[in-house]
């Protein structure tokens, strides 16, 4: 009976919630509350897929649903983004039967990597995907370590783990677990010989402490890492990107499909890797895979292209506190071969929860921009004297300072026409947007 | 004047842009017309002490803290003396437990520190985290920075902040925070606390200049976009102090 009640609420709060555009997670809250362990109680789908992890969850997750629906699968997935327990309830409750059936082949779940635990509790996905763990929202995750720690009791014994085999933190996942599945990148044509980035969180081993030797390395200090003491090493991998070519933007993967890229990003790369080895763990064809990642237009808007004046524009939405998504915008710009400005906003740290901190801004390489066809930087929002502090510290002096979105905005728009890439998250992203004429 | 920094530990204890304090205080020092040399400690790696004018640790996650002590322990008598002798000395973060004498752990197991003050650190399962707005005895401007921990420090006589408004102290909210001792500076502000607070770097480089008998010098740099950061994250803070 209350597995009855708490479904029927969380429909009907879902229906409401939906009339007056509120939340995705109030409903599922609800439910909850009425049943606390209603999602034990579900007859869910045969594939429960779950992916965590710093950075790319939202989408890897976005291209695996893509990719089943391809294959001819129903899946269930919460593309609302509330990726914690409450949304994850109220995205089954509303998709099961009153009788608590959920009617589909596959169940995907973007799961917040600290909640992880929380939701878990009382089912276990078939397959979990962790794409990697590293510097990420400290103020609220506190460091990587912190953050392994509260996944690991997520993961059950009879989940099939799919992990990232070039990143030495998430890849310990594997220790005491039978069913693994690593991806991971040969050393290819982006590859570099040590780690890359003003911090190393790979000199040392995640196991023993004892410093790591690199092989190569494909961004910061993900790549062929090799303890020297205790044997923690880059395993081999079972779907693998063997080779990339930038320049054609395409990848090779298992040395037999063959993916364009939308985005020649080394992210995009690792998500479009992490999806295909999800859903092959799913029963797809690689061919079918392939085919749906060949140019895959992610529909999450992290990258918006607009018109400024006479700039062409390109949003790169770099989520503040977190370094590594900057360093990979930094080097797409970095790999840019015409004339360009940069615009850097800070101006709230976060959308969710106020912090005035700014130690993040060290963390990240600004350096890379020190190429010759970045013609300026604008560095604009309230935090853009902590900005202007840490370029003062970089080789950089092509940097000027608006603090006003608007006003930086406009001084853009009333000078030049080289291709603009603005670099901010999504807390300060419409206060650019807003001002620019976008395109579809 | 020349001046030895000793950064211990860069990769292992580099957490929240604590390196940026090694860089703020090089230029600052630069800016004094000092030779500057930073001399990075890495574990097993060794350095004369005693050739030190300025000894820094950052902040790391607790199984870094704690390796870096099972190396550190080489230096401890050493780095007492230096410490006695008016040594100037900043531990930040997680780097602050290890000057006390013991640091326990969430699962219970805990190691001793460098015994350099009487206070004990307790992990628990909670991370602390949030900004911060204090005061310390030291000069009349409001600290701010950023805690990210998941201790108490119990038995802190001497803090560096003797009053918080907004934020966690040592044991408790709102309560004093850090440690000072003749030159030795602690706290659990993470991060670039010494960019985000001119004052205090100033301070620090007072002390390094007071061990050696010498005034800072009345004409000292102002770092224009650090003042104007923190009078932006100042007001911020203030203001969030007062509504909290």
């Amino acid at each position: 009976m209350r597995t009855f009640l708490a479904i029927a609420v969380c429909k009907l709060g879902h229906a409401l919630g939906k009339l007056i555009g509120k939340g995705s997670s109030m409903p599922g809250k609800f439910a909850l509350k009425i049943c606390p362990d209603i999602l034990r109680r579900l007859e869910l789908p045969q594939h429960i897929i779950a992916v965590t992890g710093s950075n790319g969850k939202t989408s890897t997750v976005e291209m695996i649903a893509a990719i089943l629906r391809a294959d001819g699968k129903t899946v269930v997935y919460n593309e609302e983004g509330s990726n914690q327990i409450e949304g994850v309830a109220t995205l089954v409750l509303t998709r099961a039967t009153l009788g608590g059936k959920v009617k589909a082949d596959v169940l995907l779940i973007e799961s917040d990597e600290r909640y992880a635990a929380r939701t878990f509790q009382f089912f276990h996905p078939t397959e979990f995907v962790v794409t990697n763990l590293y510097r990420d929202q400290l103020t609220r995750n506190g460091h990587p370590e912190w953050v392994y720690d509260s996944i690991l009791p997520a993961l059950h014994a009879e989940t099939e783990l799919i992990l990232n085999a070039d990143d030495p933190l998430s890849s310990c996942f594997a220790q005491g677990q039978h069913k693994v599945k690593w991806f991971g990148l040969d050393r290819c044509s982006i590859s570099t010989d040590s780690p890359t980035g003003v911090y190393h969180d790979g000199a040392y081993c995640p196991v023993c402490h004892a410093p790591m030797e690199y092989g190569y390395v494909h961004y910061n200090h993900i790549g062929a890492y090799r303890c020297t003491k205790c044997g923690h090493k880059k395993p081999s991998t079972d779907y693998t990107v063997t080779a990339v070519d930038l320049e054609g933007a395409t990848v090779t993967i298992d040395g037999e499909q063959t993916v364009s890229l939308a985005f020649r990003s080394i992210y995009n790369i690792y998500n479009i890797l992490a999806s295909y080895a999800a859903c092959r763990e799913c029963g797809v064809s690689g061919e079918t895979a392939a085919a749906v990642l060949g140019n895959y237009l992610l529909k999450n808007g992290r990258m918006q292209t607009f018109h400024l004046g006479a700039h062409h524009g390109t949003l790169l939405t770099s989520k503040h506190e977190n370094s590594i998504a900057y360093d990979t915008n930094l080097r797409y710009i970095a790999a840019w071969e015409q004339e360009c400005v940069v615009l850097v906003i800070v101006d709230a740290v976060s959308r969710k929860y106020f912090t005035s901190e700014t130690s993040w801004l060290w963390d990240i390489d600004f350096d890379q921009l020190n190429v010759p066809h970045v013609k300026r930087i604008v560095l604009a929002g309230r935090y853009c004297n902590d900005l202007a502090e840490r370029f003062s510290y970089t080789d950089l002096e092509n940097w000027s300072v608006v603090p006003d979105i608007a006003a930086a905005a406009s001084e853009l728009k009333n000078n030049g026409g080289e291709e603009l890439f603005v670099i901010t998250c999504f807390s300060d992203r419409d206060k650019l947007l807003s001002r620019v004429e976008k395109e579809a | 004047m020349d001046v030895r920094i000793i950064h211990f530990y860069p990769d292992l204890m580099s957490l929240y842009g604590s390196r940026a304090n090694v860089l703020a205080l090089k230029r600052y020092l630069q800016h004094l017309d000092c030779d500057v040399t930073v001399e990075s400690v890495t574990p097993g790696g060794g350095v004369d002490i005693s050739r030190g004018d300025f000894f820094y640790m950052g902040a790391g996650t607790e199984r870094g803290a704690r390796a870096a002590m099972a190396d550190l322990v080489r230096f401890g008598e050493p780095l007492k003396a230096a410490a006695l002798d008016c040594a100037a000395m900043l531990f930040a973060g997680t780097a602050m437990d290890l000057l006390g004498k013991t640091v326990r752990e969430t699962d219970g197991s805990s190691y001793e520190g460098l015994g350099l003050a009487s206070f004990t650190t307790t992990h628990g399962k909670q991370r602390i985290v949030g900004d911060v707005y204090g005061h310390t005895d030291l000069y009349p401007e409001a600290v701010v920075g950023f805690m990210n921990k998941c201790g108490t420090v119990s038995g802190v006589e001497t803090p560096l902040l003797t009053e918080l408004s907004l934020g966690f102290g040592n044991e408790k909210e709102r309560g004093p925070e850090g440690f000072h001792w003749k030159n030795v500076f602690a706290s659990q502000l993470t991060g670039p606390l010494l960019v985000k607070n001119p004052k205090l770097l100033e301070t620090v480089a007072a002390a390094i200049y007071a061990r050696r008998g010498k005034p800072l010098p009345v004409d000292r740099p102002v770092d224009r976009w650090a003042e104007k950061a923190y009078a932006v994250t100042q007001e911020q803070l203030r203001l969030r102090s007062q509504h909290k």
